[in-house]
C-alpha cells in the first residue's frame, strides 16, 4: 500500500479573486432553490423524519434553513443499541481501511465544498471567509485524523524489553462515543470530534446543535458516502434533552463536547453518574468550553498590527467563537491612543448579512444571543463607557448587534468575568505586562490569549506565566489551524485536549499491555 | 518589438551608464553605513536583531528602554563581532544603556535620513530643489502610519491636499528643464505626489474591494480636482495582491469621470513580480485606448516591493504563488511589460511609460527600447527611490535620461515601516544593488535575464 502523503492544511478560497467569489455567490443561489434541507434521525439505515426542530437564517429569521426530527429518548437507546452492535466490526478493521473511509468523505467535502460552504452562510451566519474556513478545517480534521489513527496503529510504542521478556503496549477503541457539537463551527467542529473517534474505530452518535442540523446531515452523508457504514455514525438531531440522554446513557463510552460552560458541567455530572454499580466501564468526557480571552499589549508594540489585529479576533463572525478576543490588557502609555483607534476601526466594520462579501459582524445566531449581547452592551453604559459608536444603523430583520468597545468598567463588572460570546471588547490599562498577567491570571477560563511585544524577553516572560491553551503572540489571537495550532483550553476552558494535535487521539482509545515470557527451559526462545 | 535584436543597444546603453556611476565620492557617513549594511548581509541572525531593533525604536520610551531592547535582540545572535559584545556590556548598566540608547538613536535617525528627505514635505524643499538643480524630478509619498480609521483616512487625505500646496511652493521659480516638463504626450507637472490606497480607506478588504473603492474615492476625487486645478501630477500606488483590484478599479474608474477627462496628470502602478501582470497591462492599455484624456496616464512599471509578502501568504493559506519564484522570471516579465508599453505609446496609444528600477539592466533595456521605437529621452521617464537609487539617478541626469526620484517624506514613526523594508532590501544577497557593491562585473551585470 502507498503510504500517504503528508499532511497539508486544505488551501483556503482565494477569495481575493473575483471568479472565486462568483463561484460561492452561485452556489448560494442553487442552495436557496432547495431550502429547507430535511433532516431526519438517521439511524443506521432507518430515517425518521419531522419537524419538530427548525434551523432559521439568522440574518432573515422567517427563511427556513432546515426542518428536523428531534430524536427521542427511545431514539438515542435505539441509536446507542445500534452503534454497540456495529462496534464490533469497525473496531476490527484494519485503521487504514478506517483511514481510506474518511479520506474517501474528505473528498466528497472537497466535491460539495461551495454548496457546504454556502450552507453555513445560511444556517449560522458565517460570513464568507469565515465558512470557507470552517470547511476547510472540516477537511483537514479527517485528513489528520487520518493519518494519525495510521500512526497511532503503525507505531511500536517504546518500552524497556529486558530479557526473557516481550512487552508490547497497543491501543483499542473505547466504544460507543457521543458527539455532542456546537453551532459556531457546524461543520468543522462537528466533523472534528466524529472524526478523531471514528478513525480510531469508535462508533458515533452525532447530535449536531439544534441551530445546525442542516449541516450535521452534510457531515453524516459525507462520511457514509466515503464508506463509514450506516450503523457506526448516526444521526441525532434534538435540543438539550437529546443531549442530556446521551449523557447520561450507559451504554456511551465516550463523550466529546464542545460548548458552553454550564452545559459541560452538567454533561460531566451526568456521566459521572451515568455508570451505576454494575458498569461495565466508566465514561470519558472530552470538554472544550470556551474562554474569556484577553489580549495583552505592552507599550512597544506596533499598534499598526495591533489594532487589525484584535479588531479581527474580537469581532470576526461577531466574536462568535471560544477562541475570539473579549479582553485587552494595554500598557498605561499608549491606552489612549489605542482606545481612540480601535473605536475608530470598529465604528467602520461592517455590520450586514453574513452573504455580502466585505462583512465582518454578520446577524448573531439567536434572538436570545442578541438579548444577551444587549444585556451586557447596556451594562457597559451604565457602568463604564463605551467608545465605539452606539447609532449604527442595523439591518430591520435579523439578529443584528453593532459591535461595541467598552473602557472604564469597574473591576468586578461581569464583562470582565463573563464569556459573552458575542461583539463586546472590554480594554483595561495596565501599569505593567506583569499586572495584565495577573489579571489573566483571576479568570477561571484559560482558552487562547494573545500578547503583542517587541521585546523578547518580555515575551519569553509572559510565555512562561500563561496558563492558556493557545497563547498568539503578535498575530491575532483566533483561527487555529490543524496540525499548525493545536487546539484548546486549560482549566474551565476544558479537559486540556487538543483538537488537531498529535496527541488528540489518546482521548479516544484505551491503552493495552501484553507482556510474554520469553523463557521456557531457561533458555530465551 | 524583438527583445533580442535590441541586445547590442541594451549593451551600449548599459555600459554608458555604467561609466557615467558616480566613484570615490563617498562622504564618511556613507561609507559607514554601507559597512554597517555589509555586516548585516553577512550575518543573517545580525540582521534580524538589528532590523527589529530599528523596526521597534520609535516605539521606545527613552534611551533606557531603546538599549534594553537592543541588548535583547543582541541576545539572539549567537557569536557576536566585537563591537556587538561592547554594545551588550554597556547594557548592563544604567549609564552604559543610556549611552548606547542615546548612540543607536542618532544611528538609526542617520540612516533614515539617507531614505526619507524630511519630516514633512517643507522640510524636504531644500531636497527637492537640489535634486531639481541636479536636473532630476521627484515624485513625494507622504509616510504614514496604518490607516485603520475613517479620521486616519481623512488625515491622510488632507496631508496630501497640503503637500499638494506646499509642493507648489517648493517648485515656484525654479528654471524650466524641458527633458523633465515635456514629453511626446505634452506636458509634464513638475509636482508629483504619489498617495496609497490604503491609507485613503480604512475599508480595503480582499474579498470585497468595493467597499474599499468606493470609500478611498470619496477622498480621491477632491485630491484629483485639486491635482488638476493646480496642475500637478498624482500617482497612486500599488500594494499588495489583496488590495490590487480595490486600487485598479479605484483608479480607473475615477479617472474615467467626465469631470476629470481634462486633468489632472495621473498615474498607475503595474508590478511585473506577478505572474499575471499581462493581464492586467492589458487592461490598463485598453482603459489608455478607450478613453482619450487630456494628459495621458502614466504607467509605472515596477518589479513588485512584496514579494516575502505574498510568498508567506501563499504559503500560509495553500496558495500558488502569485509572484515569480525565481528572480530572472521577474526581470523577463519586466523587460516583456517595458517593451509592450512602449509599443503602444508608439502606435498611438495614450500612455505615459516610466520604468522604476535600481537594475542597470533593466533600466537600459528600457532606454534602448524607447531610441529603437523613435522615442525621444523624455518619452520614458526612469525612476528611483531616494538612499537606494542614488548613484544611479546621478548617471542618469549626467547623461541625459529623464530620471524621478521617489522621495519620502514623514517622521521616524511613520517613516519605520518603509525603512526596515529598504534596508532589508538594500541587504539582500539577492539584490542587484547588492550584486553593484559587491564588484561583480558589468558583464554579469548586464547580461540578459
Amino acid at each position: 500500500m502507498t503510504p500517504l502523503p503528508p499532511f497539508a492544511n486544505e488551501p483556503l478560497a482565494e477569495l481575493r479573486r473575483a471568479p472565486q467569489r462568483e463561484l460561492l455567490i452561485d452556489a448560494l443561489a442553487e442552495l436557496d432553490a432547495t431550502l429547507p434541507l430535511r433532516v431526519p434521525v438517521w439511524i443506521g439505515m432507518d430515517r425518521r423524519e419531522g419537524d419538530e426542530l427548525v434551523s432559521t437564517d439568522p440574518g432573515t429569521p422567517s427563511r427556513q434553513v432546515a426542518v428536523a426530527a428531534c430524536a427521542t429518548s427511545a431514539e438515542v437507546d435505539a441509536a446507542v443499541d445500534v452503534a454497540a452492535r456495529a462496534f464490533p466490526d469497525w473496531s476490527a478493521r484494519p485503521a487504514r481501511e478506517r483511514a481510506a473511509a474518511l479520506l474517501r468523505a474528505a473528498d466528497v467535502l472537497r466535491r460539495e465544498r461551495a454548496r457546504l460552504t454556502a450552507l453555513a452562510v445560511r444556517e449560522c451566519a458565517k460570513p464568507w471567509d469565515q465558512a470557507d474556513a470552517d470547511v476547510c478545517e472540516a477537511i483537514d480534521f479527517l485528513e489528520y485524523y487520518a493519518r494519525g489513527a495510521i500512526e497511532l496503529e503503525d507505531q511500536a510504542v517504546g518500552l524497556l524489553q529486558l530479557p526473557g521478556e516481550r512487552n508490547t503496549m497497543a491501543y483499542r477503541p473505547r466504544g460507543v462515543c457521543a458527539v455532542i457539537a456546537p453551532w459556531n463551527f457546524p461543520l468543522a467542529i462537528a466533523l472534528g470530534m466524529s472524526a478523531a473517534a471514528l478513525a480510531t474505530g469508535n462508533t458515533v452518535l452525532l447530535k449536531p446543535a439544534e441551530q445546525s442540523p442542516g449541516c450535521a446531515l452534510e457531515l453524516v452523508r459525507a462520511l457514509r458516502e466515503g464508506g463509514v457504514p450506516a450503523e457506526a455514525i448516526a444521526l441525532l438531531p434534538g435540543a438539550g434533552e437529546t443531549g442530556a440522554a446521551l449523557a447520561r446513557h450507559p451504554g456511551v463510552q465516550t463523550i466529546a463536547f464542545t460548548g458552553s460552560v454550564p452545559v459541560g458541567l452538567e454533561i460531566l455530572a451526568a456521566a459521572a453518574a451515568a455508570p451505576g454499580l454494575g458498569a461495565h466501564h466508566l465514561p470519558r468526557v472530552i470538554a472544550e468550553l470556551g474562554g474569556k480571552n484577553c489580549v495583552i499589549v505592552d507599550g512597544d508594540a506596533d499598534l499598526d498590527d495591533v489594532v487589525p489585529g484584535i479588531i479581527d479576533s474580537a469581532f470576526a463572525y461577531g466574536g462568535q467563537k471560544c477562541s475570539a478576543a473579549s479582553r485587552v490588557l494595554v500598557h498605561e502609555a499608549v491606552v489612549d491612543t489605542l482606545v481612540e483607534r480601535l473605536a475608530g476601526a470598529a465604528d467602520v466594520l461592517v455590520t450586514a448579512q453574513a452573504d455580502a462579501f466585505g462583512t465582518t459582524v454578520p446577524p448573531v445566531i439567536e434572538e436570545s444571543a442578541q438579548e444577551r449581547v444587549r444585556h451586557y452592551a447596556a451594562l457597559a453604559e451604565q457602568s463604564g463607557r463605551v467608545v465605539s459608536r452606539t447609532d449604527a444603523p442595523l439591518p430591520e430583520a435579523g439578529w443584528f448587534c453593532a459591535p461595541v468597545i467598552a473602557t472604564q468598567l469597574p473591576g468586578d463588572s461581569p464583562l470582565l468575568f463573563d464569556e459573552i460570546f458575542g461583539p463586546v471588547l472590554a480594554v483595561e490599562p495596565v501599569a505593567s505586562v506583569d499586572a495584565a498577567c495577573d489579571r489573566v491570571d483571576e479568570l477561571r477560563f484559560a482558552l487562547t490569549g494573545g500578547l503583542y511585544s517587541r521585546s523578547p524577553r518580555t515575551v519569553e516572560h509572559v510565555i512562561r506565566r500563561s496558563p492558556v491553551g493557545n497563547l498568539y503572540v503578535n498575530r491575532p489571537i483566533t483561527g487555529a489551524m490543524v496540525g499548525r495550532q493545536p487546539f484548546g483550553g486549560n482549566r474551565i476552558s476544558g479537559t486540556g485536549t487538543k483538537a488537531g494535535g498529535p496527541g488528540y487521539l489518546l482521548q479516544f482509545v484505551e491503552p493495552h499491555v501484553v507482556t510474554e515470557n520469553t523463557v521456557r527451559h531457561g533458555l530465551v526462545v | 518589438m524583438d527583445g533580442a535584436a535590441l541586445e547590442p543597444q541594451v549593451q551600449e546603453v548599459g555600459r554608458e551608464l555604467a561609466d557615467a556611476l558616480p566613484r570615490g565620492k563617498r562622504g564618511p557617513l556613507r561609507v559607514m553605513d554601507d559597512r554597517a549594511m555589509e555586516f548585516a548581509s553577512a550575518d543573517a541572525e545580525l540582521r534580524s536583531a538589528l532590523f527589529r531593533f530599528v523596526d521597534v525604536v520609535p516605539a521606545c520610551r527613552g534611551v533606557d528602554d531603546l538599549a534594553r531592547h537592543l541588548t535583547g535582540f543582541l541576545d539572539d545572535v549567537e557569536d557576536p563581532p566585537p563591537p556587538i559584545d561592547a554594545a551588550m556590556r554597556m547594557g548592563s548598566t544604567r549609564a552604559g544603556r543610556a549611552a548606547l540608547g542615546a548612540a543607536a538613536t542618532v544611528g538609526v535617525k542617520r540612516m533614515a535620513h539617507r531614505f526619507i528627505v524630511g519630516e514633512s514635505t517643507r522640510d524636504a524643499r531644500r531636497v527637492l530643489r537640489g535634486l531639481w538643480g541636479e536636473g532630476v524630478a521627484s515624485s513625494v509619498d507622504l509616510l504614514g502610519e496604518a490607516t485603520v480609521t475613517a479620521a486616519e483616512a481623512d488625515r491622510y487625505a488632507a496631508r496630501c491636499s497640503a503637500a499638494l500646496d506646499d509642493l507648489r511652493d517648493v517648485y515656484d521659480g525654479l528654471p524650466a528643464i524641458a527633458l523633465l516638463e515635456r514629453d511626446g504626450g505634452g506636458p509634464t507637472p513638475r509636482v508629483n505626489l504619489s498617495v496609497k490606497t490604503s491609507a485613503l480607506t480604512p475599508l480595503l478588504r480582499p474579498d470585497a474591494p468595493d467597499l474599499g473603492r468606493r470609500d478611498a474615492a470619496e477622498r480621491l476625487r477632491p485630491l484629483l480636482r485639486q491635482a488638476r486645478d493646480a496642475g500637478a501630477h498624482l500617482h497612486v500606488d500599488m500594494e499588495s495582491l489583496d488590495s490590487r483590484e480595490a486600487v485598479t478599479d479605484l483608479v480607473l474608474s475615477v479617472l474615467a469621470e467626465d469631470e476629470f477627462s481634462g486633468g489632472p496628470s495621473a498615474g498607475v502602478v503595474l508590478q511585473a513580480y506577478l505572474r499575471d501582470a499581462p493581464v492586467l497591462a492589458g487592461r490598463i492599455l485598453e482603459f489608455c485606448a478607450a478613453h482619450q484624456r487630456t494628459s495621458p496616464l502614466t504607467v509605472r512599471l515596477v518589479k513588485g516591493a512584496y514579494w516575502d509578502h505574498e510568498i508567506i501568504e501563499a504559503r500560509q493559506h495553500g496558495w500558488t504563488a502569485p509572484v515569480f519564484e525565481v528572480k530572472a522570471d521577474s526581470d523577463r516579465m519586466f523587460e516583456t511589460l517595458t517593451r509592450q508599453l512602449l509599443d503602444a505609446r508608439a502606435s498611438g496609444t495614450a500612455v505615459r511609460v516610466a520604468i522604476a528600477s535600481h537594475n542597470l539592466r533593466s533600466v537600459a533595456h528600457a532606454i534602448a527600447a524607447n531610441r529603437a521605437l523613435g522615442g525621444g529621452p523624455a518619452d520614458v521617464e526612469i525612476q528611483v527611490l531616494r538612499g537606494l537609487g542614488d548613484d544611479l539617478q546621478h548617471a542618469l541626469s549626467a547623461t541625459g535620461h529623464r530620471v524621478r526620484t521617489y522621495c519620502p517624506v514623514g517622521d521616524l514613526v511613520a517613516g519605520m515601516a518603509y525603512l526596515v523594508r529598504r534596508l532589508l532590501e538594500n541587504t539582500s544577497n539577492d539584490s542587484f544593488l547588492h550584486d553593484q557593491v559587491t564588484g561583480v562585473p558589468i558583464e554579469e551585470l548586464l547580461r540578459a535575464p
